[in-house]
């Protein structure tokens, strides 16, 4: 072995790199063992290529093998790596990592705030076309679930007369990766829960917009889930005004929600309904293939 | 194998006997092959996240329209290679990536991944630590001479190659020369980092103080794609090396020794 610094001292340091030295192994023993190790390697290749395959979304398959992708498709389902098998791992996956993220969340946990120096522009994210301003006149809130037992509908006049405004400065994360930070004003989801309680079993809402439109501009309901925890956060709102002003169009007129604690797509604009339920309820970008807790 | 050797068998055996080196423990061997489909899946779906907001933006382009550096340079690649077929805009996206207009695929293949490359970073550490391996990748300050001195070398391989003249390999005392001691030092340091912003970025309430440790969101986001782009830029030099240096090197990650008793290696 030549690798020896030869002339210091052989005791060294806890960091110090030990001499690397030639160790005496039969011959047979080593052959067998690289054989195994490479037989290892060589399955665990086609293990790792048929699984990158199996993962990999239908349109890039399309994309990269445009002649072949059906046929290695049947091949691969034919040993259990199905599109339904595909999904079903990778939803189980989504749910995990819904589940960490339950818990890490902790309700007394405040948003981080901002002060007003701080607020950046907002885009109008809305997917389909911005709705209104038609709807706007004939707008009112519809509570259902209640324990009353009867459904309310609540003009914008009466929310604001009846529950006090609360503004702050937060940062409204979207799901497309653009974030921005906010100047919010609104009532508190948990005063409204609280002067119209839902029924004792409830443990979710489940919010509609009914005037949401798609890209061309046909009716095109949007709808999220929330659960009553996240709710009654003192900083979910159902915002009203946003930088000192009543709520634009574009940003959800006359009242949307505002949960920083979720990702911007649960924070659904141009509320008209809200109804309290026992099961999660149906969630517009979950059925599009996004996680359902949305959690940050 | 005889249990009882006699005086022939047992001179048999000694003759029999092959000098090695060891050098990967079956850990770091495991992790490192695992990394690579991890990684490339990681940085494909990270791309096509990267594509519905990026976050290094210039201001529109009057032509294009393009806000982002990436749309640019595969608009500028596939006029270079005349490639007609796909969306020109994105080119880099359709080649390096899942495709455009992936997010929620994309997300769920990268969170999918993220969970894995954790998993197969901590077996990477507890296979430093179990073979003592990490010795091997602490700098050290005759690091900084040692590292000119190989930049140096490979310099001059070339030139040197076509004039005919000698130009030996810098003395290597260690397992590594400084020049990979810095990159693979560099590796699990950008791991960790990797995922630090990237957690920071997905639990920024939850994880307030780690969102803060990269100033806020958009740090968290830059940070991320700076190690992606010192992980990815890594491949290319590293095979590149590996190749150059021959079978033994390969092998030794695979089979956990070299044969070459004597010799340096210099992947």
């Amino acid at each position: 072995m030549s690798k020896h610094r030869a002339p210091r001292a052989p005791r060294r340091g806890w960091l110090a790199e030990r001499p690397e030295g030639a160790i005496a192994v039969p011959r047979r023993r080593l052959a067998a063992q690289s054989r195994r190790d490479f037989l290892f390697f060589a399955v665990g290749t086609l293990a790792a290529a048929a699984g990158t395959w199996w993962l990999l979304p239908d349109r890039t398959k399309a994309r990269l093998l445009p002649k072949t992708h059906d046929r290695l498709d049947t091949l691969a389902a034919r040993v259990g790596l199905s599109r339904e098998n595909r999904e079903r791992a990778l939803d189980r996956a989504l749910s995990f990592d819904d589940d960490v993220a339950e818990a890490l969340y902790s309700k007394d946990r405040r948003v981080r705030t901002y002060s007003r120096s701080e607020v950046t522009p907002l885009r109008n994210n809305y997917d389909g076309r911005t709705p209104g301003p038609e709807y706007l006149a004939s707008w009112s809130l519809g509570l259902s679930g209640l324990a009353s037992g009867s459904d309310q509908r609540l003009s914008i006049d009466q929310l604001l007369r009846r529950f006090a405004l609360h503004g702050q400065v937060t940062r409204l994360v979207c799901v497309e990766g653009w974030s921005a930070v906010a100047w919010w004003g609104g009532i508190r989801f948990a005063d409204v829960l609280a002067a119209f309680p839902p029924a004792p079993s409830a443990r979710w809402a489940a919010l509609r917009s009914s005037v949401n439109l798609d890209g061309a501009g046909r009716p095109d309901p949007y709808y999220v889930s929330i659960d009553l925890e996240t709710a009654r956060h003192p900083q979910t709102l159902l915002a009203t005004h946003l930088a000192g002003r009543p709520l634009t169009l574009a940003h959800g007129a006359p009242l949307r929600l505002l949960a920083p604690m979720k990702l911007g797509l649960k924070n659904i604009k141009a509320v008209t309904d809200i109804a309290y339920t026992v099961d999660e309820p149906a969630d517009y970008w979950n059925e599009r293939g996004y996680s359902r807790y949305d959690g940050l | 194998m005889a249990h009882h050797p006699t005086r022939r068998t047992r001179q048999a055996a000694a003759n029999d006997l092959a000098h090695v080196v060891p050098k990967h423990h079956v850990l770091v061997r495991l992790s490192h092959w695992v990394n690579v489909p991890l990684l490339l899946g990681l940085i494909a779906s990270g791309l096509s996240i990267y594509w519905a907001a990026p976050v290094l933006l210039h201001p529109p382009d009057p032509v294009t329209g393009s806000r982002d550096y990436l749309r640019d340079l595969g608009l500028a690649i596939a006029r270079a290679l005349h490639d007609a077929g796909g969306d020109q805009r994105f080119w880099l996206y359709d080649h390096l990536s899942l495709g455009a207009r992936q997010l929620a695929v994309a997300l769920r293949l990268h969170w999918v991944l993220a969970y894995l490359f954790m998993l197969n970073g901590a077996l990477y550490l507890l296979g430093l630590a179990a073979g003592g391996g990490w010795r091997a990748l602490v700098p050290r300050a005759s690091d900084i001479l040692d590292a000119f001195r190989m930049i140096r070398f490979y310099l001059g391989v070339v030139p040197m190659a076509i004039l005919r003249r000698p130009w030996p390999h810098p003395p290597v005392h260690s397992k590594y020369n400084a020049l990979q001691r810095a990159a693979y030092f560099a590796m699990p340091v950008l791991g960790t980092l990797v995922v630090l912003s990237g957690w920071a970025m997905h639990k920024p309430v939850q994880l307030g103080w780690l969102e803060r440790m990269f100033v806020n969101y958009n740090g968290a986001r830059i940070v991320h794609l700076g190690c992606m782009l010192g992980l990815g830029g890594f491949i290319v030099p590293h095979v590149v090396l590996v190749i150059a240096d021959g079978w033994d090197t390969f092998r030794s990650m695979i089979v956990g020794w070299s044969a070459r008793v004597r010799q340096a290696s210099h992947e």
